[in-house]
């Protein structure tokens, strides 16, 4: 699968569809996001080494709020004219979509080269929907399980789920992995450094606001690539809960985060889902 | 530790602490009338006047739970009425989301209950509050900063 998306990068590149394109590169036994602008480097190009590697690297967020845009954001700003291809899986072109859709970057200027993922790698993600709409390489995998934690959270009672997350939410070191990692997490000035919400340089940090408010405010954007969880060093399970939510979202307003970048995101629409933005 | 379930032994005793969050242009104005009126609604009620229920943001709930609310109010224009034309719209999106997601987290999603109360409506506020305030006594109390610590 990787000599065939290589094969497709090189025609790209070569046949001037895309100036540059975004992909991770292994060099030195590590894996980072690179652009590629010359097909003699497109042998270090890999899918993904691990699964749980690609999507923060593509829209990295460093310390310092201010400087939250993401790659292709900043990419775009630099180059205006340039075409970009981006080698994106599922959950990479659901965050791109999104990120579109909230003017965080410009689907215009971006190709997309979809590739899915395996069964194993869709497993290990519980992802329930491993492969992007525009699919180039590789093979839809449709027949992932429904998810257990969902189930096994689901079938508590108040008290049994309140005992449950004072256990998880306790391990909690404030550590802002969770909020740093996310692809749809992009203000620049975020409520969880703000006095008013939560006090800065305490810990730990005020259980179960801190969560709530961080839960509350990518309910509607999240796109379940499960990055969350696995930057969590406690080990919180933040994406059952994220996957509750999005399946709340869906009942409730018919609405997936992630899919259609046309389809305005419902807490931010009127309750006949015209937009409340001038 | 304090749990969701019914105590009974605390029942009896238990006042409840209610913030209710009340829109400037109707349910505010509604709960004026019902005190010009001497309408009786119990006293639990600790209202913090907003200009729009749009304003209410969900992390302005889960605050006043925080720090010790048992319940939380928020009153708003009937929808169709609102003074800003669609502030309201978005109060009942955000109001469905979080009451989800503290029947999740193990608080029963009563505690946060999102009703309309016109500038007329003085016997519905009371309605509401009275109503309101006995399902909070039903329920116990809260305290979900010693629940989760």
């Amino acid at each position: 699968m990787i000599e065939e998306v290589r094969g497709l990068a090189k025609k790209w590149l070569e046949s001037g569809k895309v100036e540059a394109i975004l992909a991770l590169r292994k060099k030195d036994g590590h894996v980072a996001p690179y652009l590629f602008t010359e097909t003699g480097e497109l042998d270090g190009l890999v899918i993904s080494s691990n699964a749980s590697e690609i999507i923060s690297r593509y829209f990295p967020s460093s310390r310092s709020q201010r400087y939250k845009k993401n790659v292709l954001y900043l990419l775009e700003q630099k180059y205006p004219n340039a075409k970009i291809g981006v080698v994106a899986r599922g959950c990479d072109e659901r965050a791109l979509i999104e990120l579109a859709k909230r003017d965080q970057l410009d689907l215009e200027k971006i190709e997309i080269m979809g590739v899915a993922c395996t069964k194993e790698d869709a497993l290990e993600c519980r992802c329930p929907k491993p492969y992007p709409t525009k699919l180039d390489v590789g093979e839809r995998v449709e027949d992932v399980p429904g998810d257990t934690a969902v189930e096994a959270l689901l079938e508590k009672s108040l008290l049994e789920k309140l005992a449950f997350w004072k256990h998880e939410l306790s391990k909690c070191i404030k550590c802002y992995g969770c909020r740093n990692v996310c692809p749809s997490c992009f203000c620049e000035d975020c409520e969880l450094e703000q006095d008013l919400w939560v006090k800065t340089g305490q810990l730990p940090p005020e259980i179960p606001m801190f969560h709530i408010i961080r839960w509350y405010h990518i309910a509607d954007r999240c796109i379940e690539c499960g990055e969350c969880e696995k930057a969590c060093p406690v080990d919180i399970p933040l994406l059952t809960i994220f996957k509750l939510l999005r399946r709340d979202i869906k009942e409730m307003f018919d609405y997936e985060a992630g899919l259609d970048v046309k389809q305005e995101a419902p807490l931010l629409t009127t309750l006949d889902e015209t937009p409340l933005k001038e | 530790m304090t749990t969701t379930e019914e105590k009974p032994e605390t029942k009896a005793s238990f006042e409840p602490k209610i913030v209710g969050f009340l829109c400037n242009w109707c349910s505010y104005a509604g709960a004026d009338l019902a005190g010009v009126s001497r309408i009786q609604y119990p006293p639990n009620l600790r209202i913090i006047r907003v200009m729009c229920s749009g304003r209410v943001e969900p992390e302005m709930v889960v605050k006043a739970l925080y720090y010790g609310a048992d319940g939380v109010l928020v009153l708003g224009c009937h929808i169709g009425d609102c003074h800003y034309q669609k502030g309201n719209h978005r109060t009942k999106k955000r109001i469905a989301v979080i009451q989800r997601l503290l029947g999740y987290l193990g608080i029963d999603p009563r505690r946060v209950r999102l009703d309309w109360v016109s500038a007329a409506e003085g016997g519905r506020f009371a309605q509401i509050v009275t109503e309101f305030t006995e399902e909070m006594r039903k329920l116990g109390p809260l305290s979900l900063k010693e629940a989760f610590s």
